[in-house]
C-alpha cells in the first residue's frame, strides 16, 4: 500500500467553471522525492494544496476520489489533525511568517508551540533544524529584516522543525540564489533519505534532474507524464506541450537532429551534456 | 522599513522581571485608583510618588520623560483648557477671554481631568516600555486568554509597518509611471483613489495565504499549547498582585462610603 494514494481525485474550486485537478491517479512511496512540473494555471499549487489538506478543508469547493496519506483520508480527517503529518511550504515567503514572533527562533518554534511539544524539546529541535538548513547565525534577527532567499529559509526550517511524514513544497527556492537552492536541494534529499516523503513543485529542472527520484509532468489539470526524471525531462511531449525544459536537453534535441548528438538520450544537466558531446 | 510598533526597551532592572501580569495589574490598579479616589490630589500624587519613581526604578526614564514632553503633556494640556474654559461650573471667575470664562471651581476640575488622563496614558507607556508584547501575550494565553486573540494584538503590531512600507511602494511605482503626487489637494486625492484597490485587495490575497501558513504550523490544533519561553511567576509577584487589587478596592469603597 502506497504512502500517498490519491484515486480518480478531481477538484473545483467554489468559484471557477472547469475542475483544476481531473481525475488524479498517483501513487508515492514512502521516502521518495517527487518532482511537480507544469506550465501556469496546471494545478500544482492546487495539487500541493489538496495532499496539505487545505483542499477542501480550506478551500471548500467539490471534491470527488479518495485522497489518503499515511494510511488516512483526507476526507475523514479534520485539519488540525491532518497537518501533524504533513507540512506544507509556498512560494511567497513573506506571507509564510506569522507575525506573531519577534526573532526567528520564536518563529520557528511558532508550530512546535501549537501543537503542544515540551519546551526542552522544542529548543533542542529548533536549534537542529537551524543547523540542518544552516541559519544558526539568523536566530536572533526579526524574520520581517531578512531577505526574500532568507525568509523562504526561515518558512522551510519552519516546516522541517515540526518533523512531518510528508513535506510538501510548493517552489520553495524561487526567491534564492543558485548556491542557496543547492543547500536547500541537499538538505530536502538527505530529509528524504532519512524516509521523509517528499512532493515538491519546482521549475529548475536541472536540479529536479539531479536530486529527485521521479518527476510529474502536470497538464490543465491532469497527469501528462510521469517517471524517472532522465526520460521524463527529456521527452518531446514536455517541448510539445510548453513545458519549461533545459537548455541542454532542446540544444542537444537540435544538435541529434543534425546528427551531432550521437547518444540515445538527451542531457539535462550541464555535466551529461559536456560528456555527451565530448563522446562523438 | 523594519521598524516595528513596539516601545519596548531592553534593559535589565527590577521592573523588567515582574510577570507581565503584576504589570499590567499595577497600571490597571493605577487608573483605576487615579479615577476613583475621593480626595482631589490622588491622581497628582500618584504621578509623583509612584510613576515617575516607577519609570526609574525601570530604567526607562529616559524614554518615558521623552515619550511624556511629546504625546502626553501636549494631548493633557489641550485638553485641561478645553475643560477650563467650556466647563459651566463655579461662580468665582478668575479669567476672561471674549465671552469664555474660566472659573476656579472649572480650574480644578480640568486640573484633576487631565492628571487622571496623564496618569492613564503615562502608566500605559510605562507598561510599553518595560514589557516586551509577546511576552504578555504568551503570559496571557498560558492564563486563558484565547490564542486567536493575542495572535490578532501582536501580528498588527507587526504587519502595520509592513503594510507602510507596502504603501510606499505601491505610490512610489505609480509615481515612477507619473503619478501625480504633488499638485492641489484634489488632485492627489483623486489620483490616489487607484491606489487604494492594490493596496486592500493585495493585503486580502496576503490574509489568505498568511492563514493557510499559520493553519499549516497547527495554529488551531487542539492540543494544550506549549511556550517557547518560561515566564517566572514567583510568589512575590502573586502578593504584589493582591495588594494592588486590595488597594483598588479600599479606593473604591471610601468613594461609595463619602459620596
Amino acid at each position: 500500500m502506497a504512502f500517498i494514494n490519491l484515486q480518480n481525485v478531481t477538484y473545483k474550486y467554489p468559484l471557477t467553471k472547469t475542475p483544476v485537478l481531473q481525475n488524479i491517479n498517483l501513487q508515492i512511496n514512502e521516502g521518495e522525492f517527487v518532482a511537480v512540473i507544469g506550465p501556469n494555471g496546471a494545478g500544482k499549487s492546487t495539487l500541493c494544496y489538496t495532499l496539505a489538506g487545505f483542499v477542501p478543508h480550506f478551500f471548500k469547493g467539490e471534491i470527488s476520489g479518495t485522497v489518503e496519506v499515511a494510511g488516512m483520508e483526507s476526507s475523514k480527517s479534520t485539519l488540525d489533525e491532518w497537518v501533524l503529518n504533513v507540512g506544507l511550504a509556498f512560494q511567497n515567503p513573506f506571507n509564510q511568517i506569522s507575525g506573531a514572533k519577534y526573532t526567528v527562533f520564536e518563529e520557528i518554534a511558532f508550530g512546535l508551540e501549537n501543537t503542544g511539544v515540551p519546551r526542552d524539546e522544542m529548543k533542542t529541535r529548533v536549534e537542529e533544524a537551524l543547523k540542518l538548513t544552516d541559519i544558526s547565525n539568523l536566530a536572533d534577527r526579526s524574520p520581517y529584516s531578512l531577505s526574500g532567499g532568507q525568509q523562504q529559509r526561515v518558512a522551510l526550517t519552519s516546516i522541517l522543525v515540526m518533523q512531518p511524514k510528508l513535506l510538501v513544497l510548493d517552489e520553495p527556492t524561487s526567491q534564492m540564489d543558485p548556491i542557496g537552492t543547492r543547500e536547500v536541494f541537499g538538505v530536502i534529499r538527505k530529509m528524504a533519505e532519512d524516509g521523509m516523503t517528499v512532493v515538491m513543485v519546482e521549475h529548475k529542472v536541472e536540479w529536479i534532474a539531479n536530486f529527485a527520484d521521479r518527476v510529474i509532468a502536470l497538464k490543465d489539470g491532469q497527469i501528462l507524464l510521469e517517471g524517472k526524471p532522465s526520460e521524463v525531462l527529456t521527452s518531446d511531449v514536455l517541448a510539445e506541450n510548453g513545458f519549461g525544459i533545459s537548455r541542454y536537453t532542446s540544444t542537444a534535441r537540435e544538435a541529434k537532429k543534425q546528427g551531432l548528438w550521437k547518444k540515445e538520450n538527451l542531457p539535462v544537466t550541464l555535466d551529461e551534456a559536456v560528456e555527451g558531446f565530448s563522446n562523438w | 522599513m523594519h521598524e516595528r510598533l513596539s516601545f519596548y526597551i531592553k534593559r535589565n532592572s527590577v521592573i523588567h522581571h515582574l510577570n507581565p501580569l503584576t504589570k499590567l495589574t499595577l497600571v490597571l490598579a493605577l487608573i483605576l485608583i487615579a479615577f476613583t479616589s475621593p480626595w482631589y490630589w490622588t491622581p497628582h500624587l500618584l504621578v509623583l510618588i509612584a510613576i515617575i519613581p516607577l519609570s526609574f526604578l525601570g530604567k526607562v526614564a529616559p524614554e518615558f520623560f521623552k515619550t511624556a514632553l511629546r504625546l502626553i503633556l501636549p494631548a493633557a494640556g489641550f485638553l485641561f483648557l478645553m475643560q477650563a474654559f467650556f466647563q459651566p461650573v463655579g461662580e468665582t471667575v478668575i479669567f476672561k477671554f471674549y465671552f469664555l470664562d474660566m472659573t476656579q471651581e472649572s480650574l480644578m476640575f480640568a486640573f484633576r481631568n487631565a492628571t487622571r488622563v496623564i496618569v492613564m496614558v503615562s502608566a500605559f507607556t510605562f507598561l510599553l516600555l518595560t514589557t516586551h508584547p509577546s511576552e504578555l501575550m504568551s503570559d496571557l494565553t498560558r492564563r486563558g486568554l484565547p490564542g486567536q486573540f493575542a495572535y490578532v494584538i501582536i501580528s498588527t503590531l507587526q504587519i502595520l509597518p509592513q503594510m507602510q512600507a507596502k504603501a510606499q511602494t505601491i505610490i512610489s511605482a505609480q509615481r515612477s509611471r507619473g503619478l501625480d503626487t504633488e499638485s492641489s489637494f484634489i488632485r492627489r486625492m483623486g489620483s490616489l483613489t487607484p491606489l487604494i484597490g492594490p493596496l486592500v485587495f493585495g493585503s486580502l490575497a496576503e490574509v489568505e495565504e498568511r492563514a493557510i501558513a499559520i493553519e499549516a504550523r497547527g495554529f488551531t490544533s487542539k492540543k494544550v499549547k506549549t511556550s517557547l519561553h518560561e515566564i517566572p511567576d514567583p510568589s512575590s509577584d502573586k502578593l504584589i498582585r493582591w495588594v494592588l487589587i486590595i488597594l483598588v478596592i479600599i479606593s473604591i469603597a471610601l468613594k461609595l462610603w463619602l459620596s
